[in-house]
């Protein structure tokens, strides 16, 4: 018998070995560059921290990879019902960091709940699709997922941290197409999101896309009622978001929807789109190869607010330039894509659904946190997985991963029931 | 499985189209619109600090140093990172009234957000260390160690130098394109200011890397895009600081004004208008209030009394109308005027001379400066002529000098015209008894001491009519070359040396003969003195008129004592002193109780005429 890591999957071992460094390298620059004896912003010890949390991250997913497929199956409620646990403890007794109600504080070690709840919520969906091995979808099924995710997701609103809420939201569909929903209604789910998108970008796009997408959706099913639904939805929710952004909103916050629109307008850029503006002005600044390792001006000055955390990219793209960013994006569709194959490889529904749920989670998160810092969504703060400082997030995030290698380094023992 | 894999590969699809999404903006951020998001990183962390350039020096005509530059340093606000709750604190360091302080934080705002402003300059190393140990406080605040002027010798030549000040929003933006941008010191009178694009200097620049707070994190770009200032031209003056201290010493207490110049080639070698004004307030922190008092002293000493201060010439236009006279053919040598104590032929009245001087020819009427014989001179000649005469000879327009351009008299010399205008058509109205009193220098005349030297010049060198001026050489440093602005500003006035000689004549007994006071101990000179109405109730204006040595003067200079009575009793000496020293280096200890009469002498306080 082969040495039990000689299963271990290389490729993602480099993408998040990779990654996990040029995340350090990064924090490292925006906290320990020549700029930071004026910075008070940028703790210095903040990549003491970060390597730190690597170390235990490190520990976790060694931990994780010893422990046997039986036990994820079975903790993965009792998991759920801890973390949910810890996000009421969050709201009763956390402490409020950004405005958001979501740290623990152990000590002098801050956890920040919402994440870890992102591995229970993910273990107990898949262990729910595990018990009950579908065949195909009923409506109690998806509503059950659906609950099973919207639990931690509104006490994670209520804890007034939209940006991980979003995450969980944005996990419902994930979960349910990894679990069998039929794609058609999936594309019906997700369809008002992208019309109501276009409708704040331009409202051109939100007809032409609505009326195509109807078109094909009618043409796909041949069903007059697909047909009318989905034109309902799309052009309902681009109607709406219209409306919304037009004269149901409060001007303050209709300012911060449209604002990633066009950060640098006048009334934007010192305002809601000052993130934005600067974000844009270090990543574009950065050029093809970038202006080198601690030689970004814009991160060196502190010009972008969050460089260490939520706009980690910026220095990236700054000092690092296309190549680094490229490299950044290479490095994610690795791991993404080998952890989708890794998981159809376990040939259970289990090990599909973990998989599928954390490639979904980190593409939430990537698409979110790097379209924030580029421009094409507005400013929502979340981390970007590996990069961003933050030790609650690296841990949670190591711990999927470690989950889906281990799960993987054991596909044998699944039980042969696959689908 | 099929389903299990289909939904592999749009899943796949899905990760890959929203990482193509992704990648396409970054095409578009860092390939495609590099350019302005640069601009924009720039904008917002690169700083222009400029180093100013020191001035360039000036020395005398000896190679003295009379101006050079000394370090200072000057405090700038940034208005983006100022925190307007420390308006106190900032007010409180630089010793100024808060108002004061919030006006000057306004001024920088409405300038630019994100540009330096200069806040004050001349600060010393004891404010600025109190600064700094503020500095955790004082956002947005920095400083720069500048150049400020420094005044080496005892001269301090207040209205020939000039001084510096901040550039202000009027000429800032007009002169933007040179180069000019706000907090830049520019020269605003004298020698600084005409010599301004000479003596600046090129700015140096240092790009610097600040922080979101605005402070210098490192140079930018490892400093390779700084270039050092590069000094300006330096200025070889025609003054003689030694003459020009003295020339000051001697007017100390009074009102008045004197200038020397080489009467060969027009070189000032002293220039002086009292009272003057320290130019010492200019290189610190000029309070406001300190320069109204300037400003709104009734001496005005702001005013040039030199270049703008025009008077009746008095006795010392005596000798111009001679030489009129002379080369009209109305009078030779020997023509002879009789002087009964008077003219009787004035304008309805008799006018009066000082003496009775009998028959009197055109040397001795110099000497004795007669009234009488210059009443006939004018009775005999028009007044066209001499209008044009003393035209020819620099009067009645403003003479060039190398400063205060547009700011030096025109004076007047009536003609014709001005009196038919005045008066009504000749002779009904107007007759030569009208223009008698214009050939003793009364009257509708009047001359300032620049055009009095000037004349004075002219009668010594042969006839030419030079151009004063005050520089002789602008120096470049990084070239070595020399440029000599000045040369070849010389008119030539048709006059007969017979004639001159026969003034000088008169001239030199009015020195060695008049008054023991005049007299330069073993120097032969010619001179003369007068005594100048004027508008005021306090007093004649004493005038004098002198060139030295007498064969070959090497020095003109007029002087001009403001109500000190006649000419002799104030200015003459001063002249004569001056003269002197400039001659001999020294005073001679025979002369050192009238140099000491001179000193302690007063100006009578002023006294405006009452209606």
């Amino acid at each position: 018998m082969r040495a039990w890591y000689r299963n271990l999957d290389p490729l993602v071992l480099i993408a998040w070995l990779g990654l996990v460094v040029l995340g350090l390298a990064a924090i490292y620059s925006a906290t320990n560059g020549v700029a930071a004896e004026f910075s008070d912003f940028e703790p210095r010890e903040n990549f003491d921290k970060q390597v730190m949390w690597l170390g235990i991250s490190l520990a976790g997913i060694l931990i994780a990879l010893a422990l046997p497929i039986r036990f994820f199956q079975v903790s993965g409620f009792p998991i759920y019902i801890v973390t949910v646990l810890l996000l009421l403890a969050a709201l009763a007794f956390g402490r409020e960091v950004n405005g958001a109600k979501s740290w623990l504080y152990f000590g002098s070690i801050g956890l920040q709940v919402s994440e870890l709840a992102k591995v229970g919520t993910i273990l107990a969906v898949a262990q729910l699709v595990g018990i009950r091995r579908p065949k195909t979808m009923d409506i109690r099924f998806a509503l059950m997922v659906v609950g099973l995710i919207l639990l931690p997701a509104v006490l994670i609103v209520l804890q007034n941290d939209t940006g991980t809420a979003l995450v969980f939201f944005g996990l419902i569909p994930i979960a349910l197409f990894w679990s069998g929903l039929e794609l058609n209604l999936l594309l019906l789910m997700i369809a008002p999101a992208v019309a109501g998108y276009f409708a704040i970008v331009s409202m051109p796009t939100a007809i032409v896309f609505s009326v195509l997408f109807t078109g094909f959706m009618w043409w796909k099913t041949r069903d007059r009622r697909i047909g009318v639904i989905t034109g309902l939805f799309t052009g309902g929710t681009a109607a709406v978001t219209t409306l919304a952004i037009t004269t149901l909103l409060a001007p303050h916050q209709i300012q911060r929807v449209l604002a990633f629109t066009n950060p640098g307008a006048e009334e934007f850029r010192l305002g809601v789109g000052y993130h934005q503006v600067n974000s844009m002005a270090a990543i574009g600044s950065g050029g093809f190869s970038g202006k080198g390792f601690l030689q970004g001006t814009q991160t060196q000055g502190g010009y972008v607010m969050e460089q260490s955390t939520d706009f980690i990219f910026s220095v990236i793209g700054e000092e690092f330039g296309f190549i680094g960013s490229m490299i950044v994006i290479g490095l994610f569709s690795l791991l993404l894509i080998r952890i989708v194959m890794l998981g159809a490889n376990m040939k259970h529904p289990f090990g599909v659904m973990v998989a599928g749920g954390t490639a979904g989670v980190y593409l939430i998160h990537i698409f979110i946190n790097m379209g924030m810092a580029t421009s094409v969504l507005p400013v929502i703060g979340i981390p970007l997985p590996f990069l961003s400082y933050g030790g609650s997030a690296l841990l949670a995030n190591s711990a999927l991963l470690a989950i889906v290698l281990s799960l993987h380094l054991r596909r044998d023992d699944f039980s042969i029931y696959g689908y | 499985m099929d389903e299990s894999r289909s939904r592999v590969r749009v899943f796949t699809a899905l990760i890959l189209v929203i990482f193509a999404i992704l990648a396409l903006r970054l095409v578009k951020l860092q390939l495609i619109d590099r350019q302005s998001h640069t601009g924009a990183s720039q904008d917002n962390s690169m700083r222009e600090h400029r180093v100013q350039a020191p001035r360039g020096r000036f020395f005398d005509r000896n190679g003295v140093l009379m101006v050079e530059n000394e370090p200072t340093y000057s405090i700038f606000i940034t208005p983006q990172y100022f925190e307007e709750e420390t308006i106190p604190l900032l007010a409180e360091l630089l010793s100024v009234a808060d108002t004061t302080m919030t006006r000057q934080v306004q001024d920088a705002k409405k300038w630019s957000m994100h540009k330096r402003t200069l806040l004050r300059s001349g600060v010393s190393v004891e404010e600025l260390g109190l600064i700094l140990e503020q500095r955790h406080r004082l956002h947005g605040i920095d400083f720069d160690l500048t150049q400020k002027r420094r005044y080496l010798t005892q001269a301090r030549a207040t209205h020939a130098l000039g001084y510096v000040r901040e550039i202000s929003d009027k000429t800032l933006h007009k002169r933007v394109e040179e180069g000019y941008r706000r907090g830049d010191a520019i020269g605003k009178a004298g020698l600084e200011l005409e010599y301004e694009s000479a003596v600046r200097g090129r700015v140096g620049a240092e790009y610097k890397m600040v922080n979101v707070k605005g402070q210098v994190v490192e140079d930018y770009l490892g400093g390779e895009r700084n270039h050092a200032p590069v000094s300006g031209n330096e200025l070889n003056l025609t003054l003689d600081a030694d003459l020009q201290a003295f020339a000051e010493s001697l007017f100390v207490g009074k009102r008045g004004g004197v200038i020397a110049l080489d009467p060969n080639n027009g070189e000032v070698l002293a220039m002086h208008s009292a009272p003057d004004y320290n130019l010492e307030m200019f290189t610190g922190y000029l309070d406001a209030e300190v320069w109204d008092e300037v400003v709104s002293a009734p001496e005005k000493p702001l005013f040039n009394r030199v270049t703008q201060s025009v008077f009746m010439p008095g006795s010392t236009f005596k000798p111009l109308v001679a030489l009129l006279a002379l080369h009209a053919g109305a009078i030779d040598a020997k023509t002879k005027v009789y002087c009964g104590g008077g003219h009787p032929r004035g304008r309805g009245q008799f006018f009066a001379c000082l003496d009775t001087h009998g028959s009197i020819n055109v040397v001795e009427a110099i000497k004795e400066s007669c009234n009488t014989f210059f009443f006939e001179m004018m009775r005999i000649m028009d007044v066209n002529s001499l209008n044009r005469f003393a035209t020819s000879l620099g009067f009645g327009s403003s003479p060039s000098l190398d400063i205060a351009a547009g700011e030096i008299a025109d004076g007047r010399i009536p003609d014709s015209t001005y009196f038919n205008s005045r008066f009504g058509p000749a002779p009904q109205f107007w007759n030569e008894g009208t223009t008698m009193n214009l050939g003793v220098g009364q009257g509708d005349l009047l001359v300032s001491p620049l055009q009095l030297a000037r004349y004075m010049a002219a009668l010594s060198n042969g006839g030419k009519l030079v151009s004063p001026h005050l520089v002789r050489e602008i120096v470049n440093l990084e070239t070595q070359e020399v440029v000599r602005p000045n040369d070849q500003m010389v008119e030539q006035v048709a006059l007969n040396p017979v004639y001159v000689r026969l003034v000088k004549e008169g001239m030199a007994r009015v020195v060695s003969e008049e008054s023991d006071w005049l007299q330069i101990p073993g120097i032969d000179s010619y001179g003369k003195t007068g005594s100048a109405e004027n508008s005021r109730a306090d007093g004649d204006d004493s005038v004098f008129i002198l060139a030295a040595p007498a064969q070959n003067p090497t020095i003109v200079l007029a002087v001009l004592v403001e109500n000190a009575g006649f000419g002799s009793t104030a200015a003459g000496p001063i002249g004569s002193f001056m003269a002197e020293r400039y001659l001999t280096g020294r005073i001679d200890p025979k002369r050192n109780w009238l140099m000491n009469l001179m000193f302690e002498k007063n100006s009578a306080p002023m006294v405006a005429k009452s209606e």
